[in-house]
């Protein structure tokens, strides 16, 4: 392993430079749909100790038990204590971790190689802004990349018992991907269709260490699995369900929802101008990768670079990209997985061309692209994460189905109604819509409220906050006076918030208290 | 033979290029028809004060039908059946706001400039609305003289449906709007931009664009305020019209 202290300096620096990009404002994105029934499921968790997968929806385990540590550390008692940053923060964490991992292949990669991947990890769009955003997604790379990361230093260890141990934490990395997200799959056929592809392009046959490897790592992946499943909750069907998710997943593949067309990922890297935003492009990483995955081909690598790491690399990310541009159903948080592979192929690719330009003069020119277009890059992923309007409107790429700022409006609206109520938090609320989230978020900390997707009987509450669509049929159903007024809450979806007379009057006559009325000529 | 050919086919072109340009634009669907009350002979008779309608030009609509059914009681404005009523103003009233200056609380908008809030040009298209940062913004139009306005007539932005919050229009002789205010509109139900309680109802977004009776105020500046809209929390404006006459 390189260990040298410039190195590990610069290393360090791109780590304190991807926490500088990551770490900043976990509140000022609203909380999208998804973040919220995590956050929902990991509150039952943390309430409960009881995890229960359900092969329909949510994902594994692995996000609720890695949020665990903030609430022990932190004095929350309940989830309508925390904010988003006490769940953001955990992605932030597994994203860094993608650089600090780099330490394990960065005799694979050669340590300049090495730093360019960890600036352009630190410096990626997309990466800033996942490792921003609860779900599984960013876990998902990191214990892929943990597994590729064992598998190398595996194959470097010299002794027994070094092999040993580097295949025990390959078989964790595989049992903590099963535990992530059911889309494992995908990296597992491709991590091992890579891998026997190098083995015959390089005429090794490694069969012995891949039988070792195995043997050992296999019970760890399942011992992995069995205790995120359900060991740890004491629920045995949990190992069970986790295998029968996949059919439920297979046959979402096939794009009922989320349908885009095959190259949607492809434009998402290359280059995107939705209506009159900013124009995003991570073009540095996709040449870079290009010109990687040309010097995987090309047979030469420069010095410090394993050749058969970055063949193997160049094959999985292709397999990456070509599996989920063929699937229909896409999301954009799902470029990760092949961005990751483009990545660690672009540090390659920025050392190759500053090493086959022998003039000095042009590698100079070259090293001033190359950070001129790093600096397009960070300042990309700083406006898309960190500008109030960017970070969560539809002109980034990296913005999908997301709740509008009005939903946060929203909140302060019931907040005010119930400040102006005397059962405050223990209004009653009626929420009538298809898809309620994130709403409970946002009602959290109010102790009754029903979600429903038709008009229930017993409409007539406090508020009711109903989807636009149904407002004729609640006109009918509602006997008390109601005033409403409307709340967005995704670009399509428009909120009805019915406020009760007698409440919207003491509402009117708080704030005007706080205020003097206008008057019209 | 051919001499007849030839006529009929001058003809035939002279037929297709005499057809004015918007005769070649495609029929909206009836449930978005512009309101035709201003193109009506009789609507344009003098009233006893010797008022006449207002004449507007409406862009073309954007999207079909307003989004839902508005209940009774409710803080929205109902939709309209028919056309809407006209605004009466003495004769001689026009749009005092075109070509005017506009400034904006926002010095650097998202997109575009904050020109083309009077430029004429009110369809809901690209490169045709500034869009200001979020939370309570302003845009200001200095009619470069007083006017007694009769109507003002707010595009937001009408290419999908929503509704802008706290929208308030105020009207002054004072640059800074500190003296002599005068509020022609205001929506903001619980104060929370500040200007007061509004009694007026939020409104969705149309191509007809939002008619405001000013009845007759007298102002050289006028200020429109949003805070966001359903959609987001930008504040769109495509265009604005000020109706009014010089001030005697």
């Amino acid at each position: 392993m390189s260990r040298t202290p410039v190195f590990v300096a610069l290393l360090l620096a791109s780590v304190a430079l991807a926490l500088a990009f990551r770490l900043p404002q976990l509140n000022l994105r609203p909380m999208h749909g998804d973040e919220a029934v995590h956050a929902y499921k990991c509150n039952e968790l943390w309430q409960s100790g009881l995890y229960v997968y359900d092969p329909e929806e949510y994902h594994g385990p692995t996000l609720y038990y890695g949020t665990l540590p903030v609430f022990w550390l932190s004095s929350v008692k309940g989830w309508a204590q925390t904010s988003a940053a006490a769940y953001r923060i955990v992605p932030v964490f597994f994203g860094v971790g993608l650089i600090l991992l780099l330490f394990l292949v960065a005799d694979g990669l050669g340590r300049p190689a090495t730093i360019c991947a960890a600036v352009l990890t630190a410096l990626s769009s997309p990466m800033v802004f996942y490792s921003r955003y609860y779900i599984q997604e960013t876990l998902l790379v990191f214990f892929t990349f943990l597994v590729m990361a064992a598998g190398w230093r595996f194959t470097r260890a010299g002794r027994m018992s070094g092999q040993w141990s580097w295949a025990v934490l390959l078989g964790a990395g595989i049992g903590l991907m099963h535990a992530t997200k059911e889309t494992c799959v995908i990296a597992w056929a491709c991590l091992a269709l890579a891998l026997a592809i190098v083995v015959l392009w390089s005429h090794t046959a490694p069969r012995r260490a891949l039988v070792g490897v195995i043997a050992i790592a296999l019970p760890a992946a399942v011992l992995t699995s069995l205790l995120l499943f359900a060991g740890l909750s004491s629920h045995l069907g949990g190992a069970v369900d986790s295998v029968r998710g996949y059919a439920t997943y297979f046959r979402r593949a096939a794009g009922v929802t989320h349908y885009h067309p095959w190259y949607y990922y492809l434009q998402i890297l290359g280059f995107v101008h939705y209506a009159s935003g900013p124009t995003w492009s991570e073009a540095l990483i996709v040449v870079l990768g290009a010109v990687g995955a040309f010097v995987a081909l090309r047979g030469r690598a420069p010095t410090g670079v394993d050749l058969n790491l970055v063949r193997f690399l160049a094959v999985y990310t292709l397999l990456m990209l070509c599996v989920y541009s063929v699937i229909p159903y896409k999301t954009p948080w799902c470029v990760l997985g092949f961005l990751h592979g483009l990545i660690l192929l672009a540090g390659v690719g920025a050392v190759w061309l500053l090493h086959v330009v022998r003039v000095r003069a042009a590698q100079v020119c070259v090293g001033v692209v190359l950070l001129a277009a790093a600096g397009q890059l960070g300042w990309q992923a700083w406006r898309g994460s960190h500008d109030y309007v960017f970070c969560a409107d539809p002109r980034n790429p990296c913005v999908y189905a997301h709740p509008v700022r009005d939903v946060e409006a929203l909140e302060v609206d019931v907040e005010r109604l119930a400040a102006a109520s005397p059962l405050g938090h223990g209004l009653l609320i009626r929420v009538v819509i298809e898809n309620c989230w994130p709403l409970p978020w946002y009602l959290r900390r109010f102790g009754r409220v029903g979600y429903y997707e038709h008009i229930p009987d017993d409409a007539d509450v406090d508020v009711v906050l109903a989807s636009t669509k149904l407002e004729s049929e609640l006109e009918h159903r509602l006997h008390h006076d109601y005033e409403v007024t409307y709340r967005g809450l995704r670009r399509d979806e428009v909120l009805a918030v019915y406020v009760r007379r007698d409440l919207w009057d003491a509402f009117r006559a708080r704030q005007t208290r706080a205020g003097t009325t206008a008057t019209s000529p | 033979m051919r001499q007849i050919l030839l006529i009929g086919m001058v003809v035939t072109l002279g037929l297709v290029f005499a057809r004015p340009a918007g005769a070649q634009e495609s029929k909206p669907a009836a449930a978005t028809q512009p309101a035709k009350s201003d193109e009506k002979a009789d609507a344009k008779q003098p009233d006893d004060r010797g008022f006449v309608p207002i004449e507007l030009k409406l862009p073309k609509p954007a999207f079909k039908g307003t989004p839902a059914n508005v209940p009774p009681g409710t803080n929205l404005e109902p939709p309209r059946k028919g056309p809407r009523p006209p605004v009466l103003a003495p004769p001689g009233t026009k749009n005092v706001a075109f070509k005017k200056p506009v400034t904006s609380s926002d010095t650097d908008p998202i997109v575009g400039n904050v020109k083309m809030v009077t430029d004429g040009n009110k369809e809901a298209s690209e490169g045709t609305y500034v869009e200001l940062g979020p939370r309570p913004q302003w845009i200001q139009i200095d009619l470069k003289d007083k006017f007694a306005i009769y109507a003002i007539v707010v595009w937001h932005f009408h290419g999908s449906a929503r509704v802008y919050h706290d929208t308030v229009v105020q009207v002054s002789n004072d640059p800074d709007f500190i003296d002599k205010v005068e509020t022609v509109f205001n929506n903001d139900h619980d104060n929370s931009s500040g200007l007061g309680l509004g009694q007026d109802k939020e409104y969705w977004e149309t191509y007809e664009g939002k008619l405001i009776d000013a009845k007759g105020v007298v102002g050289r500046y006028v200020r429109l305020y949003s805070k966001g809209s359903t959609a987001d929390d930008q504040n769109h404006y495509t265009e604005v019209e000020v109706y009014g006459v010089p001030a005697k």
